[in-house]
């Protein structure tokens, strides 16, 4: 095992795809995703108002709107005309319309609602504005009630309880900030991480064949296929182990997402999560003996698979196709963990399954790729193939 | 002229006859198109299983339960006796969130006073949280609404005027151009154009990867299809070129076959795979081919300039195609550009996908027109331009690396 170590970390140094794949590039990538998220929950979203009343309380409303923490009216149209075509040309979110004569209805108390265009093709902004916007406009609304409730000759207390005699109080369990960046930045690094686990894997294997050096290698590990493989992707686990653990810091540490499980759990699930998919790699260059026809399987395998980890669409809400397939991934079993260890504080017994999947894989995958493997390296037809 | 016509059949050879190009120029193209939207097909989140403590037990907290688990959003799943228990429910994920009924809550109503209950959404899945928290707060405000206006009745106010005093400045958000507020037509439209980018760059770097594999001279696999591209070009005209006239030859023949390949693949996704997902399609036909030209251009030349730096057939895959993921949140669909560093937004600019996405949601989903995508046009033509540049450069210094006819 010494003898193929010592000639996978020469073949490392040698390259410079193998640190590029192991190191630089997952480096680049958790970079990248903390800088696009590193400036937190978006705040001033640009969104126009049509303010065709000119009153007292159409300049009120739509000064509440732009004082909410996520919405800065950028805009002011004439008509709704032009509001559509500030949308259509992606300069707003959403634009609100105050219809003419709306501070005499408001008055009277016949006002029809006022109306608000949110793009919702864009889910994310659309859903902050609308929240936004709603929160401005009771708060308006809320004042005036209580106003006209006080003239009555309420008491304010009485009058309080009667804009909402029944309320619910929300809370946020987990991500009491709804962190969006907490939420996201958990997924997508693993995310990230898992395609270069599999390529990495793919093609430490694999080029062994493409090179016609397998007998080689297979004979610094004495004929031994575990031995070999063993010594072939030690260094990558440990270089891929550095990289989760040092992304790890970043989110507890920087991000400041709490461990409110178990941070063992946790790093066991890393460790099982890394060598599931090593192990998926292996088993798809002894299958198809060709590095580049492996690649592009792994490539199939890992470039969907966000869709279907139920991070972003539920696992509860998916066909049960998807949910299938989810679960044949180690990278949903993986966020699970993540998620339930990181955010949740999930009781140990929750993860058990998730980590008998990773398990599962690390062992199962290399189990039944060692006999074509065996006879892969040993065979010169299937060298050299690209 | 047909120079450039002969280099672009050479190219249409080399694909056609190389396995692995074809696996990503053509398969993958289409098994990413209808295999990646498959988890968001049921577009909306519905009947989010939810656990409810009611301590109250009164024939109003009946009520209230009653007409959550008759919200669309959600499904009464567990009836635990007390709070602990009921966050159990969600650690192990059973339940997605949790409506608490105090004790005392129909007499504080009964009494005027102002009755509170708990909602406990799980935030760790945003999905989940959004809908828990939107299917029982708006329960709780019909409930809520109900008892104000039975009292202002009671004073003796009518319906219309009761709902006036209610609520004086009402407000409706309207959702524009997805009107369920539909997942997959959020997501998968924006994808279909990265799938695009992402086959290009990979498919051509892989044939890149081919060039720079075959051995200087002699007979190799790919060595068949740059033999006929010799040949194509007969010798006596080939040296009266100057080597820059014949490389621009080559890159626009190149060019151009892949420009006619995947300008089939933007009709059948913005047709076929669009009608197929029930994506509305709003845009003009003459707009969106305007928008697609320089979004392909630019792509095509990337590809085609950064072909040139791969050693291996599979070198590009394991390169590129970690960048999916950033370019998505990049494109300003997933997450607002206002919140992203100005920096990285002007870096992404580089990124074909960046504009594309911008671009092509608008026209395709929001029924925008040409003027209205500009900036992303101009953006989408100073890169064709620029990559073209460059990938000229790239094709000249590697011409005479090729094998001599």
């Amino acid at each position: 095992m010494k003898a193929v170590l010592r000639r996978e970390l020469r073949r490392i140094a040698s390259r410079p795809l193998e640190p590029l794949l192991l190191v630089v590039l997952p480096a680049v990538a958790l970079a990248f995703t903390s800088a696009i998220f590193s400036a937190g929950l978006p705040r001033d979203l640009p969104v126009a108002v049509v303010d065709e009343d000119h009153s007292g309380l159409s300049r009120q409303l739509a000064r509440m709107i732009d004082a909410t923490p996520t919405i800065r009216v950028s805009e002011r149209p004439a008509d709704a005309a032009e509001a559509e075509e500030l949308i259509l040309s992606g300069r707003v979110y959403a634009y609100v319309l105050l219809p003419a004569g709306l501070e005499r209805d408001v008055a009277r108390g016949q006002a029809e609602p006022v109306v608000a265009y949110a793009n919702a093709q864009l889910l994310v902004p659309a859903s902050l504005v609308k929240r936004d916007l709603l929160a401005a406009t009771s708060s308006l609304s809320a004042g005036i009630k209580l106003r006209r409730l006080r003239a009555e000759g309420e008491t304010e207390a009485s009058a309080r309880v009667r804009f909402e005699p029944v309320r619910a109080d929300i809370h946020a369990l987990f991500n009491p900030q709804l962190n969006y960046l907490s939420y996201l930045f958990v997924a997508l690094f693993p995310t990230l991480l898992h395609i270069f686990v599999l390529l990495a894997a793919v093609n430490s294997v694999g080029s062994e064949l493409r090179e016609g050096t397998a007998r080689e290698w297979l004979a610094a590990a004495r004929g031994s296929v575990p031995r070999a493989l063993a010594g072939k992707l030690l260094p990558s686990t440990v270089a891929f182990l550095a990289v989760a653990s040092a992304a790890m810091v970043a989110l507890f540490e920087v991000v400041g997402v709490p461990v409110r499980g178990s941070l063992s759990l946790l790093l066991l699930g890393t460790l099982l999560f890394i060598l599931a998919y090593q192990a998926i790699g292996v088993l798809l260059v002894a299958l198809f003996a060709n590095l580049r026809f492996a690649t592009s399987v792994a490539a199939f395998l890992a470039s969907p698979a966000f869709a279907y980890t139920g991070i972003t669409f539920p696992t509860m809400g998916m066909p049960a196709f998807a949910r299938f397939w989810g679960a044949l991934l180690p990278l949903t079993h993986y966020l699970r963990i993540l998620v339930d260890q990181g955010m949740k504080g999930a009781p140990s017994a929750v993860s058990a399954r998730s980590l008998l999947a990773l398990a599962a894989f690390a062992v199962l995958a290399p189990l039944a790729a060692w006999p074509r493997l065996r006879q892969v390296l040993r065979d010169e037809r299937f060298w050299g193939r690209r | 002229m047909r120079a450039v016509w002969r280099h672009a059949r050479a190219e249409a050879r080399r694909v056609f006859r190389d396995p692995g190009a074809l696996l990503i120029l053509v398969a993958a193209v289409f098994l990413y198109s209808f295999f990646y939207p498959i988890p968001y097909l049921p577009q909306v989140l519905r009947e989010v299983p939810v656990a409810v403590v009611d301590q109250d037990r009164t024939p109003l907290s009946r009520q209230l339960v009653r007409m959550a688990d008759a919200h669309p959003l959600l499904r009464v799943a567990e009836r635990p006796e007390s709070l602990s228990e009921a966050e159990d429910h969600v650690r192990a994920g059973r339940a997605g969130g949790i409506l608490v009924v105090p004790p005392g809550f129909e007499r504080d109503v009964r009494l005027g006073r102002r009755a509170r209950v708990g909602v406990f959404a799980d935030a760790s899945y945003f999905l989940v949280y959004r809908q828990v928290a939107t299917g029982f707060l708006e329960t709780v405000g019909t409930l809520s609404a109900g008892i104000d206006i039975q009292r202002l009745e009671a004073r003796g106010r009518t319906g219309a005027a009761a709902r006036a005093l209610r609520d004086p400045v009402p407000l409706i958000v309207r959702p524009l151009f997805n009107p369920s507020e539909g997942y997959a037509s959020y997501v998968v439209p924006a994808v279909l154009v990265l799938i695009l980018q992402q086959t290009l760059l990979i498919g051509i770097g892989l044939l890149g990867g081919t060039a720079a594999e075959m051995p200087p001279r002699g007979a190799s696999s790919g060595s068949c299809s740059e033999g006929s591209l010799v040949s194509a070009d007969p010798p006596g005209r080939g040296r009266s070129r100057s080597a820059g006239m014949t490389a621009l030859c080559r890159l626009l023949g190149r060019a151009l076959f892949y420009l006619a390949l995947y300008a089939v693949y933007s009709f059948l996704v913005f047709t076929v795979v669009y009608r197929v997902f029930g994506f509305p399609e709003r845009s003009r036909a003459l707009d969106l081919c305007l928008f697609s030209l320089p979004f392909l251009l630019a792509c095509i030349f990337l590809a085609l300039a950064l072909s040139a730096v791969f050693p291996h057939r599979e070198t590009a895959m394991q390169v590129l195609l970690f960048t999916s993921l950033p370019s998505v949140f990049l494109a300003g669909f997933a997450w607002p550009l206002e919140a992203v560093p100005s920096w990285l937004r002007t870096l992404s600019l580089l990124v074909p996908s960046t504009s594309g996405i911008a671009g092509f949601l608008r026209l395709t989903e929001m029924g925008a027109e040409i003027r209205h995508v500009r900036s992303e046009w101009l953006v989408l033509w100073a890169l064709a331009a620029a990559y073209s540049l460059l990938a000229w450069l790239v094709e000249r210094r590697s011409r005479p690396a090729l094998p001599p006819g």
